[in-house]
């Protein structure tokens, strides 16, 4: 197996497009568990946590531009306030020593559907940045996840960074696992509203083969807010916006939850999630539409 | 003999730091995998990937032909050399016995079951040498679940058996004259309760994974593992593998948790030794995690039905007992008395007029099951202490009252129970009224109280667990009643040197739980020298002769007596040198702090340390006395110890998404006379989590192939620090009456009290739902589908 560490950004997408099988390592939280378990045998492995513009991130206009290789320890510390929904996400991810290698770059590389910051991404539609000796593109989150653990990347193309806009609205995620640290999601959730534009995001995790969105939910919830009064939902409200998040999903049986339980569990945190960030709106401070 | 009682007990008692944390803590320390020796080879073991299978054909040619590789043996290769691994425990004279070979010959039972062996230079070279052994299998069917097992015309794990059942175990009041007849009870019942309760599969997920090396080169064959039991192994080795027992030396060096699960004569251990023994050079093996959750032995796995008869007014009349337990594809050391042990704690604290308990033990396509922290009265321990407040729930009683109503009281001891065992001594009450204090029961119940009014989505729920259990492993002529192939004395030697410092050898064998600090303690307070100055040698066969090594919690009641004794000894040789010194009559001498005194003349003394030296030198001692300071003693106990304590859970369990999380923990533990407080603490805190990680977290699964789907500290959830909640832990101290030191074992209390308290608390909070069992783990989803098979 090769190894190869380049310094730079130019460097590392010549290598890719030299070696197009080669995977590509941030943290290696993900990786590295693969090879130790025998799961794939690349021919070359492909460092990226020498190239120091990967680790960078910077506002960019209105949104903000992060590197692929900022750890989700930097991202609740550095960005917490302005990517609430983000952080809330990151602080699941596995243990401390987990959260200072594991990069949101290399969640998104993985595309596995249990990724924790998928949901928030998807809530705050985010924009994916890939290169390759070809050039650069960005990629909408939604159309980022094409299969089990697969994306849209191209083979000799590697991720870059990914651009979010600062929450113009409360956020919230939400997470059943089978214990409190370390754990894989049974299922998650994340809510973006964006009052400015009468808008919802969402985004849900481990419920389908890939982590998705849950259209219908966002657009009956929008129609239903009454986004400048600031009342109370009714039960009707949070409890049909609750079955449309669960409706979205497909998810299936496996060691670590039922389909069954993963729809349910998924309408109970959609409500509850909604709950927590309508009240947020409800005591003001983000500008509302309408 | 209350020795302890008859001076100031300066380190007894006293919470000292351990003085084998800076070494095990920091790792500096001879683990097994630590060694190196010269030309020393490195092993790898290929496993099956199927749960039953014929092997067809094994070619370990091409592995052999590899770079770095210098040896390559199949099964078939070593079938000669090998025999089976041996089973300590024929729990009935008629018990289906399978051989279990170290590597499978034929055909393979379990995955994970090891079928050939690589020995290379270097780990790598081993693993490449794996992947280059072939193996063709033919299928066999596979055979998972226990009372399918059980059924006509089941498939058979052991075909030339003809049978899936090992033995079927009984014990009945009323033939054993300890009390009535059960069925009398069962038809006579004002209330009769029956239940079916499962005992899900765990893993003994001790911190170090398991590690052998074996060195042929020299006179004898040294073998150095992560073992809790270097002499059972010594013996086992010599009498599986035809070398001489004096041509044996094992060596547990620092071993890093055991938890039961190093209680065994492990396959990768003969292994080791056999191709040490073929090849002529040292090898090592040392498992992966994912190795070992394969493939070491499982715990628990028993279905229990249980019926519990009672009068209206609570009083409990009669127990029956039916289990099934999962033996897993073999037996090992001591696999069917696992189960028996819980025979004789189901009663629990409880009079029972009348009891009848059935086992039977059931092989399937798993991995063997043995000892795991516990082994057998956590088991029984979770039944009782499930179906009593059950009993209480049918009933519309405390669940407290009704335990009040049922136990012994303190002044009733000594209590024969209907088990047929005595218990020494206990106050239950006392626990129980100290525990109900620290919790806060009173103002819990209110809250519950307050929860259930409003219809609160998170309900709160009261768990109680007012557990025995049985200690100090084992007087022998019970363990020959039970026809186990070993006795349960334990032996101790105290050597005072020239300059007045202490070696002690003990034969008990320390993974973790703190042996050389409570060992050092026990001596300072004997012999009156400091702490300090007590060296505490264990786990080697060459300086630890003779001993039973360490389980079941009994190496302070029985080991710690055994040391006792011999310092005894010391001092009984020590006083007539003294006297001789002093130009006194031993009648006149006194022993305190250490010293030998004349009564009257407190100026006047001679220390141990003086009479050692004395020794050395042998110029003056009186005649007819040997010239040294060394004392061998050997305990055989004369009956078990039972610690008892109250444990009491607060659970908040979210009715929506099932989640559970514990509020608040309180335990009171009667673990007798407490040497060190500090390390009861810590057996009192990790015993807790282990029992609360079997209510709410951990699980052994399959899939209907026979692979097992949690071997990863992913799936297996072992819980964290971020999973429990503060501990609250308190002491009633009732000394054992069957020793000096009073002390009666405190390393599985907590193990064995916790889960019932938290699964109680579990379905306490559910009750109004309807709910009245979630199987464990109680994981969301459990707790979830309990509540929604409750509504239909």
């Amino acid at each position: 197996m090769d190894f190869l560490r380049p310094a730079t950004l130019t460097d590392a997408l010549a290598a890719k497009a030299e070696h197009p099988d080669a995977v590509p390592v941030a943290g290696g939280t993900d990786v590295l568990v693969e090879l130790n378990f025998d799961r794939r045998r690349p021919p070359a492995l492909l460092d990226l946590t020498g190239v120091a513009e990967l680790a960078e991130w910077a506002p960019d206009g209105d949104v903000l531009r992060i590197g692929a290789g900022v750890p989700y320890s930097r991202i609740i510390g550095e960005l917490g306030s302005r990517l609430p929904g983000l952080a809330l996400a990151s602080r699941t991810v596995g243990s401390p020593q987990i959260r200072n290698r594991g990069t949101v770059g290399g969640n998104l590389g993985s595309a596995s559907p249990a990724g924790d910051a998928h949901p928030p991404l998807l809530a705050s539609d985010a924009v994916v940045e890939v290169a390759s000796i070809r050039g650069a593109r960005q990629i909408p989150i939604t159309e980022f996840f094409t299969g089990v653990k697969r994306n849209a990347l191209a083979p000799d193309e590697l991720i870059t960074a990914f651009r979010v806009a600062p929450a113009d609205g409360p956020q919230q995620f939400a997470k059943v696992g089978t214990r409190n640290a370390m754990v894989i999601a049974v299922c998650s959730f994340a809510i973006a509203l964006h009052p400015s534009r009468c808008a919802v995001g969402t985004g849900v995790g481990s419920a389908a083969p890939t982590p998705r969105r849950a259209p219908a939910a966002e657009e009956f919830l929008a129609g239903e807010l009454p986004w400048g009064s600031r009342r109370r939902l009714s039960d009707a409200v949070t409890r049909r916006f609750g079955e449309l998040v669960a409706s979205a999903a497909a998810p299936i049986d496996d060691v670590r939850g039922t389909a069954d339980y993963r729809r349910h569990a998924l309408s109970v945190m959609a409500r509850r999630t909604l709950t927590w960030v309508w009240q947020e709106h409800c005591e003001g401070g983000w500008p509302a539409c309408a | 003999m209350t020795v302890t009682e008859e001076r100031p007990a300066a380190e007894v008692g006293h919470a000292r730091r351990r003085k084998e944390d800076a070494r095990l803590i920091t790792g500096r320390t001879m683990w097994t995998d630590n060694i190196t020796l010269p030309g020393m080879l490195h092993l790898a073991i290929l496993r099956s990937p199927m749960a039953h299978a014929r092997i067809a054909t094994i070619d370990v040619g091409p592995a052999r032909e590899l770079p770095g590789v210098i040896a390559a043996f199949s099964g078939r290769d070593l079938a000669e050399d090998m025999a089976s691994l041996p089973c300590a425990w024929p729990v009935t004279e008629d018990m289906v016995h399978p051989d279990h070979l170290p590597l499978a010959v034929d055909e393979v039972r379990h995955t994970g079951e090891a079928v050939a062996v690589v020995a290379a230079r270097d780990r790598a070279s081993a693993l490449d040498g794996l992947e280059a052994i072939e193996v063709d299998y033919d299928e066999l069917p596979v055979v998972l679940d226990m009372e399918a097992a059980l059924a006509d015309g089941a498939d058979l794990v052991h075909a030339d058996k003809g049978t899936n059942k090992s033995f079927t175990w009984v014990f009945d009041s009323a033939e054993a004259g300890s009390g009535g007849n059960v069925a009398d009870a069962l038809d006579g019942a004002e209330v009769k309760l029956s239940r079916r309760y499962v005992q899900q599969r765990l893993i003994p997920a001790y911190m170090e994974p398991r590690s052998v090396v074996v060195d042929p080169t020299g006179d004898v064959f040294t073998v150095w593992s992560a073992t809790q039991i270097p002499h059972i192994l010594r013996l086992m080795i010599a009498m599986t593998t035809g070398t001489p027992e004096h041509k044996v030396r094992v060596v547990a060096p620092d071993v890093g948790g055991g938890f039961g699960g190093k209680l065994q004569v492990t396959p990768e251990e003969l292994i080791a030794f056999h191709v040490a023994r073929r090849i002529g050079k040292p090898v090592k093996h040392t498992e992966t995690r994912s190795e070992s959750m394969q493939a070491t032995h499982h715990g628990r796995d028993q279905i229990q039905f249980i019926d519990l008869t009672a009068r209206r007014d609570g009083t409990v009349t009669g127990l029956n007992v039916r289990l099934l337990a999962n033996m897993g594809a073999y037996l090992g050391l001591v696999t069917p008395g696992v189960p028996i042990l819980g025979a004789f704690m189901y009663n629990a604290i409880y009079k029972i007029p009348a009891y009848r308990f059935e086992c039977t033990g059931v092989f399937t396509n798993t991995a063997w099951t043995d000892a795991y922290r516990g082994a057998g009265r956590p088991e029984a321990t979770y039944a009782i202490e499930r179906i009593v407040d059950e009993l209480a729930a049918e009933l519309g009683l405390d669940p407290m009252e009704v335990r009040r109503k049922n136990w012994i009281n303190h002044d009733e001891f000594p209590f024969t129970t209907v088990a047929g065992l005595t218990y020494d001594s206990g106050n239950y009450e006392a626990a129980t009224d100290k525990a109900t204090q620290l919790f806060g029961y009173d103002e819990l119940r209110r809250e519950q109280a307050a929860r259930r009014e409003s219809g609160d989505l998170v309900q709160l729920g009261i768990g109680i667990s007012t557990y025995t259990e049985m200690c100090g492993l084992a007087p022998s002529r019970v363990l020959g009643a039970l026809r186990y192939g070993a006795g349960g004395w334990e032996s101790a030697t105290v050597r005072v040197l020239p300059t007045g410092k202490v070696e002690v050898v003990t034969g008990t064998s320390p993974h973790g739980q703190g042996h050389e600090t409570a060992w050092s303690q026990i001596v300072a307070d004997q012999l009156g020298v400091p702490f300090e100055d007590v060296e505490v040698l264990h786990g080697d066969t060459r300086t630890s002769v003779r001993g039973l090594d360490t389980y079941g919690s009994r190496s302070l009641a029985v080991g710690g007596t055994a040391l006792v004794k011999a310092c005894q000894k010391v001092i009984k040789n020590a006083k007539r040198i003294a006297a001789h010194m002093l130009e006194a009559s031993e009648d006149d001498l006194e022993f305190a702090d250490g010293t030998w005194r004349v009564r009257g003349t407190p100026d006047a003394g001679k220390t141990i340390a003086e009479c050692a030296l004395a020794v050395f030198t042998s110029h003056d001692l009186p005649d007819g006395i040997e010239p040294n300071l060394d004392a061998d003693a050997t305990h055989d106990p004369e009956n078990f110890s039972f610690p008892h304590g109250t444990h009491l859970c607060a659970a908040e369990v979210d009715t929506e998404t099932g989640w559970v999380n514990i509020r608040k923990y309180a335990a009171v533990d009667d673990v007798g006379r407490v040497i060190n407080p500090l390390i009861v603490e810590g057996q009192v805190h990790g015993g807790i989590a282990q029992g609360v990680a079997q209510a709410l977290f951990e699980e052994a699964v399959y899939d209907e192939s026979g692979n097992l789907m949690t071997g990863t500290f992913v799936d297996y959830t072992v819980p964290s620090a971020a999973d429990l909640p503060a501990f609250d832990t308190d002491r009633t101290e009732t000394p054992a009456t069957g020793h000096p030191l009073g002390a009666k074992g405190v390393g599985e209390a907590g193990t064995i009290a916790s889960t019932p308290a938290v699964v109680n608390a579990v379905v306490d909070a559910l009750r109004p739902l309807g709910v009245n069992d979630v199987r464990m783990p109680c994981t969301p989803e459990r707790v979830w589908q309990a509540i929604q098979e409750a509504r239909r």
